[in-house]
C-alpha cells in the first residue's frame, strides 16, 4: 500500500482510472447535451414569448396565447425556484411509483438537466432578444419578414452572439452541478468517485482527483467558447470588390488602416 | 386622373392619452414625392409608421390602390410590405448579414426569388447606389451615408411600389448628406413614388411634386411646393419655415 498523498494518488488512478474516465465522459454528455436541449427549450419559450398580437387575431387564438404565456411563467417559475437535486427525486421517482415509467439512468439525468436548464436559457434568451435593437425587428418587418423569419434570420443570430458568455456560464454550471444527479444513481464523475473512494477510504484523495477534472473540464470548455465567440465576429477587415479596370482587383481593408485614413483626415 | 396609390382617410393614432394625429386625409398618386414636413412632435413619422403598420392606427382608413389594408383581409401583409418600402433614419441594416446579404434575404425570404437571381438583382441596386465595392462589408464598417444607401438598395432589391422614408439624412454627418439626396432624387426622376418625412428644404423645393406641413397631429397645410415653401399662408409654417433657415 502506499504512503504519501501522491503515492495514493497514482494508486487510485491506477486502480480506477477507467471508472474516473467513464464518469468524466458520462458527466460530459449530460452536461453538453442537457445545455443544447436546455437552450432549444430555451429558444421556443423566448420566441413565443415575444410573439405579438397581429392585428385581426381571433379571441380562441388570443386565447391560446395567453394560455402559453401562463404555462410558460409557471414552468419558468418553478423549475428556477427549486433545487436541481430536489427535481430530480421528484421526477425520477414520481414518474417511477405514479407512471410506472423506470427511466435509464443517464436518460433522467439528460431530461431533468435540460428541463431545468431551459428554464435559465428562457430567460438568458429573452434578455438577448430585448438588447437587440427595436430598429433590426422593424426593418425586418418593413421588409415583410414574417415573426418566425425575422427571429431566426436576423434577430436571433444576433441575441445568440450577445448571449453566448452566459450561456457558456449555463454550461459550466451544468459540468459541475451534473453532480447532485448522483442522487438518482447516475454514473457521472462524483457518483464514480464515490464508490473508489469508499473501498480504501481515501476520501481526500479521490475527490482531489476529480476536483482536477472538473476543473481541467471548465477551463477547457471556457476556451472553446471563447474561441467560437472570436470566430462569429469574424475578420475585422473587409474587401473592397472590383475596380474598373480590373474586376478581379481585391482591396482589403483593415481596420488599423482605417483608423489611419482618419487621423489623416483629421489632420488635414 | 393619376393612379392613386396610397390613400390615407382620416387617420387617427394615440399613444396612451397623447393624441398625435388627429385625423389625417391626403392621397399619393403614382409616381409623386410627397414630402411631410413640420416641426418634431407633430406627428410625422407616427404618420409614416402607420402607413406602414409598424403603428397600429387607431381609426380611419389606409388605402393601397382603392383596397383598406387595416380591414381588407385580401391583402396579404408580406406583399403589402415588400411592395411599401422603408428606410429609416437609423438605417438599421440587419447587423449580422454583410451589405450584399442584407440585400439577399429579404427577396429570398419574402418574395421567394433563388439565391442566384436575388445576389443578381441586389448587385444591379448596389451598383445603382453606388455600394456595389462594399458588398462584403459588414454595417458597423461602413459610414452613415454609406448604410443609407445600402438600405435604399436594400428596400429597391424588393421591387417597390412606393418608398417611405423617415427622416433618411438627419442622422447623417452634413457631407454624407448629400450623396443620400442624390440617390434619392435620381429615383425620384424615375418615377418611384415616395413619401419622404424631411427637414431638407432643398430637397422638397427641388423634388417633390406635393408638400405637406403637418402642425399638431393634423395637416395645416398642403400644396405644390412654390406655393407651400414659397408662399405659406399658416403662421406655424411661417415660423417654422424661418426657423431652418
Amino acid at each position: 500500500m502506499p504512503t504519501t498523498f501522491f503515492g495514493w494518488v497514482g494508486f487510485l488512478l491506477q486502480q480506477y482510472g477507467g471508472l474516473f474516465f467513464s464518469g468524466t465522459c458520462t458527466t460530459l454528455l449530460i452536461a453538453l447535451s442537457g445545455t443544447f436541449f436546455g437552450f432549444i427549450i430555451g429558444l421556443l419559450v423566448a420566441i413565443v414569448r415575444t410573439i405579438e398580437i397581429p392585428r385581426g387575431m381571433g379571441l380562441f387564438k388570443r386565447g391560446l396565447r395567453k394560455l402559453a404565456h401562463m404555462l410558460i411563467a409557471v414552468y419558468i417559475q418553478v423549475f428556477r425556484g427549486t433545487p436541481m437535486i430536489v427535481q430530480a427525486m421528484v421526477i425520477y421517482y414520481g414518474s417511477m411509483q405514479y407512471l410506472g415509467i423506470d427511466m435509464d439512468h443517464t436518460m433522467a439525468a439528460i431530461l431533468i438537466i435540460s428541463i431545468n436548464t431551459g428554464a435559465y436559457m428562457a430567460e438568458i434568451i429573452r434578455g438577448g432578444i430585448v438588447s437587440i435593437d427595436k430598429g433590426q425587428f422593424e426593418a425586418a418587418h418593413a421588409i415583410g419578414m414574417t415573426h418566425w423569419q425575422t427571429m431566426t434570420s436576423v434577430v436571433l443570430p444576433q441575441a445568440i452572439r450577445n448571449i453566448l458568455p452566459s450561456v457558456g456560464n449555463e454550461l459550466i454550471v451544468n459540468i459541475k452541478d451534473s453532480s447532485v444527479l448522483n442522487v438518482i444513481s447516475v454514473s457521472e464523475l462524483f457518483f464514480q468517485a464515490k464508490s473508489a473512494a469508499g473501498t480504501y477510504f481515501k476520501y481526500f484523495e479521490v475527490y482531489f482527483i476529480i476536483a482536477c477534472i472538473y476543473f481541467v473540464l471548465t477551463v477547457t470548455v471556457s476556451r472553446i467558447l471563447r474561441f467560437v465567440e472570436k470566430k462569429m465576429d469574424g475578420p475585422d477587415s473587409y474587401v473592397i470588390c472590383g475596380s474598373q479596370s480590373d474586376s478581379r482587383a481585391e482591396i482589403v481593408i483593415s481596420k488599423e488602416q482605417e483608423k489611419e485614413v482618419d487621423r489623416q483626415w483629421q489632420s488635414k | 386622373m393619376a393612379e392613386q396609390v396610397i390613400s390615407i382617410r382620416n387617420l387617427t393614432k394615440a399613444f396612451g392619452s397623447n393624441q398625435v394625429l388627429r385625423g389625417i386625409d391626403f392621397d399619393a398618386n403614382k409616381g409623386e414625392v410627397v414630402c411631410i414636413i413640420g416641426s418634431s412632435g407633430s406627428g410625422k413619422s407616427t404618420l409614416l409608421r402607420c402607413i406602414n403598420l409598424l403603428e397600429n392606427p387607431d381609426g380611419g382608413q389606409i388605402l393601397y390602390h382603392g383596397r383598406d389594408i387595416l380591414t381588407d383581409e385580401s391583402v396579404s401583409m408580406p406583399k403589402y410590405h415588400a411592395k411599401v418600402g422603408m428606410v429609416f433614419q437609423q438605417f438599421n441594416l440587419f447587423g449580422n448579414m454583410n451589405v450584399l446579404e442584407n440585400c439577399v434575404a429579404g427577396q429570398m425570404k419574402v418574395l421567394g426569388r433563388s439565391h442566384a437571381e436575388s445576389e443578381k438583382n441586389a448587385l444591379k441596386y448596389l451598383e445603382k447606389v453606388g455600394m456595389a465595392e462594399y458588398r462584403n462589408a459588414k454595417p458597423r464598417q461602413l459610414s452613415g451615408g454609406q448604410k443609407q444607401r445600402v438600405v435604399i438598395a436594400r428596400t429597391l432589391a424588393m421591387d417597390p411600389e412606393v418608398i417611405l422614408f423617415d427622416e433618411p439624412t438627419s442622422a447623417l454627418d452634413p457631407e454624407m448628406v448629400g450623396e443620400v439626396l442624390s440617390v434619392m432624387q435620381n429615383l425620384a426622376q424615375e418615377g418611384m413614388t415616395m413619401l419622404v418625412v424631411t427637414h431638407e428644404m432643398g430637397f422638397a423645393r427641388a423634388v417633390a411634386t406635393q408638400v405637406v406641413f403637418m402642425d399638431q397631429g393634423v395637416i395645416a397645410e398642403q400644396g405644390a411646393p412654390d406655393e407651400v415653401l414659397g408662399n405659406p399662408k399658416h403662421e406655424r409654417l411661417k415660423s417654422f419655415l424661418r426657423s431652418m433657415l
